[in-house]
């Protein structure tokens, strides 16, 4: 089963990792790489990717003729995607097992622990339908 | 430079009422055919990375560590949560040509197989962690 394990926040809550010490940041980046390798050397990691901030965050709709009409403003509370896991396990509790670790990734000493947001993966278009 | 497209809903009642799980079975099957060809398109042009469809809301847990490390899930989520139902990953060489390809997955055939005109978020995924944290 695929699971996806995704990290959220606001447009401040992404401010606020630009206030981050470089030690800081340095030991979050290596508890995500380790996460990672450790995904990989038990054969469930999938995927992972980080986003851009949200200020580069573009709404597209398709305009009358099919044309993309953009659009940057946001409300203040909107969650944005910040990055994921993509991981394949046996169980569901196997999923939040591994969610819960990266919530207790470091950050600032009064961060405390983050949500991490868990959905599985479908393996085919809408497989609901098929 | 690779951008990630998002198809993203709330799980509110209004919401609920419209889903893809209220349409007729034929315009479910058009609005797929419309996936599935633009996928196929997106490989033979060579700007396909990857493309995920999620579980439905009701599915979504949050996850917490408690103080020993172990996982707290939470199921309940505010009405104007939105949820991540869907995305592409595609490797373009310009935004403008990732806002383009948004404008067509934007105008999928929806009810009736008219064009939904479903909001896309876009933007770029990041290679690495920015230097500044390594």
């Amino acid at each position: 089963m695929k699971y996806i394990l995704m990290m959220s926040g606001t447009k401040a809550d992404f401010e606020w990792y630009t206030k981050w010490s470089k030690q800081e940041l340095q030991a979050h980046t290596a508890f995500m790489r380790d996460f990672s390798r450790e995904l990989k050397d038990s054969g469930k990691f999938v995927g992972a990717e980080g986003l851009a901030f949200p200020d580069e965050a573009r709404i597209v709709r398709a305009g009358s003729k099919g044309e993309p009409i953009t659009d940057g403003v946001f409300p203040e509370a909107k969650e944005f995607l910040a990055g994921y896991f993509m991981i394949d396990v046996e169980s569901p509790e196997e999923a939040y097992r591994l969610a819960a670790r990266v919530s207790a990734a470091p950050g600032p000493k009064d961060r405390g622990t983050q949500p991490i947001e868990v959905r599985q993966v479908m393996s085919g278009p809408l497989e609901d339908f098929s | 430079m690779k951008y990630m497209m998002m198809m993203s809903f709330k799980a509110d009642k209004e919401s609920m009422s419209k889903s893809i799980k209220t349409w007729p079975k034929q315009d479910v099957q058009a609005h797929i055919a419309f996936m599935i060809g633009f996928n196929k398109e997106l490989k033979a042009s060579g700007e396909f990375v990857a493309a995920e469809g999620l579980a439905w809301p009701e599915q979504a847990k949050l996850v917490r560590a408690g103080r020993d490390g172990s996982p707290i899930t939470d199921g309940v989520f505010p009405e104007s949560k939105e949820f991540l139902i869907g995305f592409w990953i595609i490797d373009v060489e310009t935004p403008e040509r990732a806002y383009q390809l948004a404008a067509r997955a934007s105008a999928a055939p929806g009810p009736g197989g008219a064009p939904l005109n479903m909001p896309i978020e876009v933007r770029q995924v990041m290679s690495g962690p920015p230097e500044e944290f390594q």
